[in-house]
């Protein structure tokens, strides 16, 4: 760390030189005749201090991020060459391990009475049987090879620390037992292995533990992070120093260094444009690759995803649990977002236009100037702001309301009050986007109607509605697109069952709202659980893209309209 | 056909009509922005009046001894040695010599339930900054329970005090008492007992009919038995109350009935029974001091309306705490631990100070990913690209990147930034990529806006004076355009402030007892940040995290505000007309 901070800091000084050189190298090659000179003296200077600051800076960069992966592999893979005795005795041992060998066949039959449930399960479904024998068997069955597969890893353990124990007899010290740790571990806890070792080495932050493997793992890691450090500096300083002395003679009077200097700052700015593909690029590569993960464990049933009718991923809880793949049925789901856009749209739309609508042709500038603004706030206040709302406020009241009126099972967590609340943030999107479109009628239409004689709510209604239309259409789709998408409201306001309903009092659930549960909860992420939340977003992901570009379409069709 | 004389009556007589509706429409569009406004009125207004209560809080102020050898235990004054103290032991101390006559076990449980145990290393962090105050008495001030502050707010309990003027004599047992007076003194009150336990008969009775009811008309034969086992114990439960509220017998009062406290001077009695006639009653000794004398003149009837079983402090500790209050030892004051404290399980102790830094941290983190960046891509987009197709797909990029959800941006985080660059979950580093990349479009697509505000004529003087491409927009138009940039950036920002969902994928939603520390350490460390402090709170159970998750909005609006005025003030400022 030290290392790096001084060359960095060093790094910065050479740059600077690199550009007092430049400078005073160009004037000095124009001594006579400054006019000769290609570009302004500064421009050579900034041309040389990239050559010195930028390659040097890239290098050491790499090795921030790759460094201390590429130290912690080669000092474990040092470490594990030196555990191999005792890798062959634990391999040695497992296979001629009584018990073992006994659990194993054990696990193995249990494995085919598992797939072949699971195919007796698959073919009930299909045949419309009856399933909830078999999906009881198949859990009885489940729960037996996960104990089994669990007394496997203790005998595992047991075998592992007996070998470890005997080791300083005949083999290497805690070298080779922090190799043998480390080979045996699973990916987790080689991760926690190597923050722990490089914590006890480095100071980096505190250790979960410290046992004589950890300090040997660490004090084999010092060694190649130490060359590494000073490999990486000693090129870096190199680079700059080349790039100095090397450009440096490239500078005379002719040469063209505010060209040079002009490209490389329009490379950075194309580069800054290109980090929006690479976000697009991330979030459809990574939402794509976690789908198909989810579609994989779930075999396949792409189907059963999307128009399933059951969803209720709490019965997978674990990764290598078998069969427990049918409640991913995301219907409840699709259903429950479409209803809370409805009654938000119920709101917002109305409301929405009728405000653009007074905003644009009835308004004094004054009342405008001060009413607009208010509505923006609207959209400003925080969406977790509205869900506390809609949880503490909006939902007790409609469920008071609605047992005042009759309706006995009324929840505090319903339909309405998400999609109610949600309306009122949505609002300032229609009218604010229903303004512009209203305003962008030309003035000769308005004036047209009013020669008819038409009242000014006729010229509205029939003139300038009808022709502002198609822009309406598309903030309304913006605006659905954004309820969709909207997360916090309903997080806290919507409930979390899974109904399949269509009674605005009651609690339904959303895209949204599963995708939050799924990844706050406490598994692994390797669970088809946690993986069916990037399938979820997917959906989202694709339905409010398909929403957004149609709603731009009708938009631009309206502008070129009147433009 | 029609002559111009009658086409023009029929449009006079439609006229009013027509007038009519044009003033309609004009109302329908006035009642829109209304009820917009009233929402806002609404909501700003009901989370105002959640929050006020967290505004305050009450606070026991004790004079703890700190014995030697309870917090120096092995009496070296090291810190090592002064960090094993029992400071809570000192804390009991203290609060039991207020009450000495406590001493069961479970009327100490109810004592020192009016105070949490983690004031206790409050008290050891100041002891081990002073060491001197080892074996002094100090006055040490810490917050009261949340149920107990709640309680002295009048928010849980309701109650009434009735002061009385007739001679009552007490007589004390193994703790109970039995109280006389010669006129019925208990009378009016139990009576009306009595008349709410008749109500409340009458009320199971009707349930009990009208489910023997639906039970005769339904044909399920499980629900009918679920109906009638219903009806039984409705009306077993009228029948028990029947009797009980019997004018002739002894009326037994139990948790789920109002507390009847009989309090003379600091003695408490909680009547268990009222014999009929109301002249006497037998209780059980709440609070006992032998100062009371065996006969007193004039006494007070406390009742407790709210029952015993819903309610979450004990009659007990409504003692305790009204006495202490009236020793002066408990005083409402500004809330100043919401300001300095960070998160914590009990609700009188939870501050915002750490999801203030976090969101801080953050913000830092978003502000030096997404200005330089999303300026950068603007200037690229509006005065360099060339018109070609990789320019349009960036474009058409950024337009849909504005409008995806923000909850995927998250996803984004944590399947590339945790996942696949192995980045620490939870930080404030973390969280502000993220919500760099989130705010990027709204950055890129106002700084364009802001460029293309600035006339052509400027950057064509540059350049006809010789300035280059790159010379004329670095030189000339970015500083004109720099007020509008920055305006659009800040109202970005105040998007990624408000932001909650895209955090909760990448982990900020765990419990952080500590602050992050305010350096360049504390964009690694675990933290929160102000919207998902508000999120975590509101999901509590405790009725008290209820105001203060208000109070934390009110917070975060207040920010929100300031940076809302800092760019309308930067925009009134520099703004510039062509």
């Amino acid at each position: 760390m030290q290392i790096s901070v001084y060359v960095a800091l060093a790094l910065l000084v050479l740059t600077a030189i690199g550009y007092l050189v430049g400078r005073r190298r160009a004037i000095v090659a124009a001594a006579d005749q400054p006019s000769a000179l290609h570009s302004l003296p500064s421009y050579y200077g900034y041309y040389l201090a990239l050559w010195t600051g930028v390659p040097a800076l890239i290098l050491l960069a790499i090795y921030g991020v790759a460094g201390t992966s590429l130290v912690n592999t080669l000092a474990m893979g040092e470490l594990e060459r030196e555990a191999a005795p005792l890798i062959r005795a634990y391999e040695a041992q497992v296979a001629q391990d009584p018990d073992l060998i006994g659990l194993s066949e054990a696990v193995a039959q249990l494995e085919a009475e598992a797939q072949s449930a699971s195919n007796e399960l698959d073919m009930a479904r299909r045949d419309g049987g009856e399933v909830a024998v078999y999906q009881r068997s198949l859990g009885d069955l489940t729960v037996e090879l996960n104990r089994l597969q669990g007394e496997m890893a203790q005998v595992q353990d047991r075998i592992a620390r007996s070998i470890a124990v005997r080791a300083p007899d005949n083999l290497a010290g805690d070298r080779a037992r922090a190799g043998f740790e480390y080979w045996r571990a699973s990916p987790d806890r080689r991760a926690l292995f190597l923050s722990d070792a490089r914590a006890l080495a480095f100071d980096e932050g505190f250790a979960s533990r410290s046992t004589a493997a950890l300090v040997a793992a660490g004090d084999a890691m010092r060694p190649w992070d130490e060359m590494f450090r000073w490999s990486s500096a000693g090129l870096a300083m190199a680079l700059a120093l080349g790039g100095l002395t090397w450009m440096s003679r490239r500078i005379t009077v002719s040469f063209r260094a505010r060209d040079r200097v002009e490209g490389a700052v329009s490379f950075v700015l194309f580069c800054a444009s290109a980090i929006a593909i690479l976000t697009t690029l991330g979030i459809v590569l990574s939402l794509l690759f976690e789908s198909i993960r989810f579609f994989a464990a779930i075999d396949w049933r792409i189907h059963e995803f999307l128009f399933g009718l059951q969803w209720s991923p709490q019965i997978a809880i674990r990764a290598d649990q078998i069969g427990q793949t049918g409640a991913f049925g995301a219907v409840p789901l699709f259903a429950g977002t479409a209803l809370i856009t409805l009654l938000a749209m119920c709101v917002a739309v109305p409301v929405g236009l009728f405000a653009a609508i007074y905003l644009s042709e009835y308004a004094s500038p004054r009342f405008r100037a001060i009413a607009k603004p208010v509505l923006e706030i609207l959209a400003g206040v925080p969406t977790v702001v509205y869900g506390f709302f809609a949880l503490l406020t909006v939902g007790p009241f409609i469920r008071e309301a609605a047992i005042f009126l009759g309706y006995e099972d009324a929840v505090t967590q319903s339909a309405l009050s998400a999609g109610l609340v949600m309306g009122i943030m949505i609002i300032p999107f229609v009218s604010s986007l229903s303004d512009d479109v209203i305003n962008a009628v030309p003035q000769s239409l308005r004036d047209g109607a009013y020669a008819m004689g038409a009242t000014k709510s006729e010229a509205v209604r029939h003139v300038v509605l009808p022709a502002a239309l198609p822009g309406i259409v598309g903030a309304i789709l913006l605006a659905v697109s954004r309820a969709i998408g909207e997360t916090m409201i309903v997080v806290m306001a919507a409930g979390q069952g899974a109904n399949l309903t269509a009674n605005p009092l009651e609690s339904v659930t959303t895209i949204t709202v599963q995708i939050v549960m799924l990844i706050t909860g406490d598994q692994e992420f390797e669970s088809a659980k946690t993986l069916s939340a990037f399938a979820l977003a997917l959906v989202l992901f694709g339905l409010t893209l398909f929403l957004n570009i149609a709603a731009l379409r009708v938009v631009d069709r309206f502008r070129e309209r009147y433009e | 056909m029609s002559s111009p004389v009658r086409i023009r009556d029929a449009v006079t007589e439609r006229l009013p009509q027509r007038h009519r509706a044009e003033q309609r429409f004009q109302a329908y569009g006035l009642a829109a922005i209304t009820l917009a406004v009233l929402f806002l009125a609404v909501l700003v207004g009901s989370i105002f009046t959640q929050s006020l209560s967290a505004f305050t809080a009450h606070r026991l102020t004790l004079p703890v001894t700190l014995e030697r050898e309870l917090v120096d235990p092995r009496a070296d004054g090291s810190e090592a040695s002064l960090r094993r103290g029992s400071y809570n032991i000192a804390l009991q101390a203290a609060l039991q010599a207020q009450f000495p006559t406590v001493v069961g076990l479970g009327e100490r449980r109810e004592l020192f339930g009016l105070y949490s145990a983690i004031n206790a290393s409050r008290l050891l962090n100041d002891v081990v900054e002073n060491p001197d105050l080892v074996g002094q008495t100090i006055e040490f001030e810490f917050p009261i329970s949340d149920d107990a502050d709640r309680y002295l707010k009048g928010a849980s309990v309701s109650e009434r005090v009735t002061e009385m003027n007739a001679p009552l004599s007490f007589s004390f047992g193994d703790g109970v008492a039995r109280l006389e007076a010669a006129e019925p003194v208990f009378a009016p009150v139990s009576d009306r007992l009595r008349q709410a336990m008749a109500e409340s008969a009458n009320r199971d009775e009707v349930a009990a009919a009208a489910a023997r009811a639906a039970a005769s008309q339904t044909i399920d034969a499980d629900e009918r038995q679920i109906l009638e086992a219903e009806a039984q114990r409705a009306e077993a439960r009228s029948l028990r109350l029947r009797e009980r509220a019997r004018p002739g017998a002894a009326l037994q009062l139990g948790p789920r009935e109002p507390s009847l406290l009989v309090r003379a001077g600091d003695t408490v009695v909680r009547l268990s029974s009222i014999e009929p006639g109301g002249r006497a009653a037998t209780g059980e000794v709440l609070l006992y001091t032998e100062a009371t004398a065996q006969t007193v003149a004039s006494w007070a009837l406390w009742e407790i309306e709210t029952p015993a079983a819903t309610r979450l402090v004990t009659d007990r500790q409504m003692v305790f705490v009204r006495l202490l209050e009236e020793r002066g030892l408990v005083r409402n004051a500004f809330n100043t631990l919401l300001f300095t404290n960070a998160d914590s399980r009990e609700p009188e102790l939870a501050g915002v100070r750490g999801a203030f830094v976090g969101t801080v941290l953050t913000m830092i983190i978003t502000i030096i990913l997404a200005i330089p960046v999303g300026v950068g891509a603007a200037i690229y987009l509006e005065e360099f690209a060339p018109k070609n197709r990789i320019t349009s797909f960036i474009e058409v990029n950024i337009n849909n990147l504005a409008a995806v959800p923000s909850i995927v941006f998250g996803l984004l985080g944590l399947a590339v930034f945790i996942n696949a660059f192995g980045l620490p979950r939870s930080t404030p580093l973390l969280g502000g990529m993220v919500l760099a990349l989130m705010t990027l479009p709204t950055v890129i697509i106002s700084s364009r806006a802001a460029l293309k505000a600035v006339p052509p004529s400027i950057r064509e003087a540059a350049l006809g004076v010789g300035a280059s491409r790159t010379q004329a927009v670095f030189h000339h138009v970015l500083p004109l355009a720099m007020p509008g940039m920055l305006t659009g950036s800040i109202i970005g920002l105040a998007q990624a402030l408000g932001e909650t969902a895209p955090l909760l994928m990448i982990g900020m939603v765990a419990f952080v007892a500590d602050a992050p520390s305010f350096g360049f350490t504390g964009f690694t460390d675990p933290s929160t940040v102000m919207p998902v402090q508000i999120f975590i709170w509101s999901t509590s159970a405790e009725r008290a995290f209820e105001a203060r998750t208000a109070a934390a909005i009110l917070v975060l609006l207040v920010l929100m505000v300031l940076f809302n005025a800092v760019a309308i003030y930067l925009r009134r400022k520099y703004e510039r007309r062509w």
